[in-house]
């Protein structure tokens, strides 16, 4: 009804004029005393479509027209990276990122997202060509290299900087088949073990593991005498980055590896036969299904709980224990890598890579921020609690050191630094063992490149898996190695495809 | 004949000839032009990310790179072979059943007390819905730290209770982690349910009720012979909502466990992402995403098909 007589009346209508909208039963009521003054508050049609089109012009304006404006009036650089495990250190970053812009003129806009959030963002923004100029990994994003800038100016500039890079971290940021370099790397963090002290002096071991035998050997010590402790030892076998971390380094110390230097897939072997079979043993006697489920904070949640004795993880636990000024903090102490059959390795904690999309607005501010960001490293160490270690050891030199002498002279602050815990340990040199952390420290493709293929490997959780499912009886050994074996082939092939890894010779 | 062009001169005098019309004259142009935004927003949301799923999955795209070479079904038959993808389908066929079977029951039932009247009754519907209403990224956390396989409050109250000898591992093992996921599902899903039964059941004749009172009909044979068939219409709704809800779900696996323990609650949807997205193997990815597609398009069609036939016997 009243859509007809809506339209059967034009521009001369009187009620129409007047912005008084009318149907039939309406023209009745209008006739009717006090109706007008009902009415008032109504609003024709045409009278809605106009505001509602002004209203909508006023609040789309400023996406339309200011960005524009002010894109040509100043420069802008936009940063994403992580929630660092230590928050002060982003307290530092922000306000340093903003810093530099100022002082250049350039707008710098810091985003941060949690660390798992990060490829399925970086994914989000390679579909849609666009997003920030500056991008953050926890771990190197070798797929993602056909989107990347050849970042080979600012890794030689550092170097010319403040002297080679790490190794392990060059075989992080760098790829041997493409020559490229996906990526520039600030910074790589150590992953020791973190014990309970009273816990293993109690066991016998009061400097504590020193092999992976010793862990089997005291975890069933600690069992016997600590029921209450739920999980002596706290290795996940789960689908998260510790648990990646963890394995590998059982994988490594006895010899084993997903890939070997020339980038063949050599999983199916006697080492990793054994490896795994160490890993059976170790979750049937000194552990529980809980590591099965873990996420990245659980072995924190455990330690700092006393619910286990031993981790491996970074010093983020234990930071987080002084932090809220738990009493757990003092007992909590560190070993180096274990020592088994084929060596002493483990996997960098973080390997911080940032990459500059080809998209990027701004890949000359973004190249500028970096070493920018690579000259203050030392004060990047200081916020982060000692958590990030330099990937170019020179560049927490002092600065009147010759640059020739930058790396051996970044490697002794490093040394003090971490000897002299300027951040409130109970006794100063807990951290230690953290001055030899690059010998025993490798990187994620170890002893081959990090590549596509590793990346898919990793970030699918496919090594936990294998360990988890023989840990569990599911499958044998064999068949999980060997099922894993298969997995890595195919995804070595897919990769070897597109050109992003080498080898071919796999087992 | 005579009052016909009498009344038109008096209700509507003609226009005058020279009266532009507006855009807000013109209906034929307006409505679409005010359909346009939501349509644009599903075409550009929905649409286009669905027929570019199609696609990818008919290809080898890999994230980081925009190539888009075209397999056929390789993906597919490829799923086929894949014993972690036949344990997806499994998991989220089963969760899907067990959930919506616990969904209805506790839902009719939580209905028809809410139908009784009693005193707080308003304050118990509205807790009700509280579940439904709570963020899922929020409320699964609070569920993660419930079933947590280290500091589980249930197996602390439990153990207080002296009633759990040894430990449960809810994320730890297989069949316990398909518990928890299922009774976060029945959890979030049973509310919206009954409102839904409720909304029914008020449309439900009270003479017939009463006539069924009157007959002697006792409390199971008026629900099974009166209620639930003059139900049964809006219960597929519900059903067929917790079905595309449930199968499709990604945020309550995910949360909770991850897929894990070794992958063996995974659900399409989060294998999808794990291949998709976190092992940047896009074509397969989609693939898995896609799979139950067909298979969703015909339980809604053979559901909404049963309501409609229930619907018109009433």
């Amino acid at each position: 009804m009243h859509d007809r007589t809506s339209r059967t009346r034009g521009a001369g209508d009187p009620n129409h004029r007047e912005g008084v909208k009318l149907g039939m039963d309406e023209s009745r009521k209008a006739a009717g005393a006090g109706a007008a003054q009902a009415e008032d508050v109504r609003i024709s049609r045409r009278e809605f479509i106009r505001k509602a089109a002004v209203a909508t012009a006023a609040l789309g304006m400023p996406y339309f027209y200011v960005p524009k404006y002010s894109l040509a009036q100043q420069r802008t650089l936009r940063i994403l990276t992580w929630s660092h495990f230590v928050p002060a250190f982003d307290e530092w970053f922000d306000p340093f990122a903003q810093r530099w812009g100022r002082e250049r003129g350039v707008q710098v806009t810091v985003d941060h997202v949690s660390f798992a959030d990060i490829v399925p963002r970086a994914n989000a923004e390679v579909a849609a060509q666009q997003g920030h100029d500056l991008f953050f990994f926890l771990s190197p994003p070798s797929a993602f290299e056909p989107h990347v800038l050849d970042l080979r100016d600012i890794n030689q500039e550092a170097e010319r900087r403040y002297g080679p890079m790490v190794p392990l971290v060059r075989k992080s940021v760098y790829n041997p088949n493409s020559r490229k370099f996906y990526g520039f790397s600030d910074n790589w963090v150590p992953d020791p073990g973190d014990y309970l002290k009273s816990v293993w002096t109690a066991v016998g071991y009061p400097n504590g593991p020193a092999t992976w035998d010793d862990l089997i050997k005291a975890g069933n010590e600690i069992k016997r005498r600590f029921p209450e402790i739920q999980i002596p030892i706290g290795i996940g076998f789960s689908q998260d980055i510790d648990s990646n971390m963890a394995t590998r380094a059982i994988l490594w110390s006895f010899g084993a590896s997903i890939q070997d230097a020339n980038e063949n897939v050599v999983l199916n072997s006697e080492q990793t036969i054994r490896a795994v079979e160490y890993g059976v043993r170790l979750f049937r006697e000194c552990m529980n299904p809980a590591v099965l489920s873990w996420n990245a904070a659980s072995n924190n949640q455990a330690l700092n709980a006393r619910q286990t004795a031993y981790i491996l993880n970074s010093i983020s636990a234990y930071r987080t224990a002084q932090d809220n000024r738990l009493p757990v903090a003092d007992d909590i102490w560190f070993v180096p890598a274990l020592r088994g059959p084929g060596g002493r390795w483990a996997s960098e904690h973080v390997m911080g890579v940032w990459v500059i999309w080809r998209f990027a607005r701004s890949p000359d501010l973004a190249k500028e921020f970096l070493l920018h960001l690579v000259d203050n490293y030392r004060d990047a160490v200081l916020a982060s609690k000692l958590y990030n270690f330099p990937s170019f050891m020179g560049s927490v030199a002092d600065r009147r050191v010759p640059v020739a002498e930058k790396p051996d002279a970044g490697r002794r602050w490093m040394r003090a630094a971490v000897i002299r815990d300027p951040f409130g340990s109970n006794p100063p040199d807990k951290l230690r063992v953290l001055a030899d952390a690059e010998q025993w420290s490798t990187n994620i493709g170890h002893p081959g490149p990090a590549n596509p293929a590793e990346g898919e490997i990793f970030d699918t959780y496919l090594i936990p898996d294998m360990f988890a499912q023989a840990a569990t009886g599911r499958l044998s050994v064999r068949e999980a190695v060997q099922q894993t074996h298969r997995r890595c082939v195919e995804i070595f092939r897919k990769w070897r495809q597109q050109g992003l890894v080498g080898g071919g010779r796999d087992r | 004949m005579s009052s016909g062009p009498q009344a038109q001169v008096t209700l509507a005098p003609p226009a005058p000839v020279f009266a532009r019309r507006t855009l807000a004259d013109r209906e034929s142009v307006l409505g679409p032009l005010m359909l346009a935004p939501a349509l644009v927003y599903v075409i550009l949301l929905v649409g286009v990310p669905f027929v570019l799923a199609i696609l990818l999955s008919f290809s080898s795209a890999t994230a980081g790179s925009l190539d888009f070479n075209w397999v056929g079904l390789r993906n597919f038959t490829r799923l086929l072979s894949d014993p972690q993808f036949h344990r997806s389908l499994g998991n989220t066929l089963r969760f899907m059943l067990v959930s919506q079977v616990l969904v209805m029951v506790l839902a009719v039932t939580a209905a028809h007390v809410l139908d009784a009247a009693f005193v707080g009754k308003r304050l118990v519907r509205s807790l009700l819905l509280l579940p439904w209403a709570a963020p899922v990224a929020l409320a699964s956390m609070a569920w993660v730290w419930i079933f947590d396989s280290t500091f589980s409050v249930v197996n602390w109250t439990l153990k207080v209770l002296g009633l759990l000898p040894g430990w449960l591992y809810w994320f730890g093992e297989p069949g316990l982690a398909t518990v928890a996921i299922i009774t976060v599902h029945v959890w979030r899903m049973f509310p919206f349910a009954t409102v839904i039964v409720l909304a029914g059941m008020s449309a439900i004749p009270q003479d017939i009720r009463e006539a069924a009172v009157v007959d002697g009909a006792g409390f199971f044979r008026r629900l099974f012979h009166v209620n639930l068939p003059m139900l049964l219409p809006v219960v597929t709704v519900a059903v067929l909502f917790g079905v595309v809800f449930t199968a499709t779900d990604f945020s309550v696996v995910w949360l909770l466990t991850r897929g894990g323990p070794y992958n063996s609650t995974h659900v399409l949807a989060t294998l999808a992402f794990q291949r998709g997205i976190l092992g940047a193997n896009l074509g397969e990815g989609a693939a898995v995403a896609l799979f139950l597609l067909p298979v969703l398009l015909v339980a809604a069609v053979v559901m909404l098909r049963l309501a409609r036939r229930a619907e018109v016997g009433t």
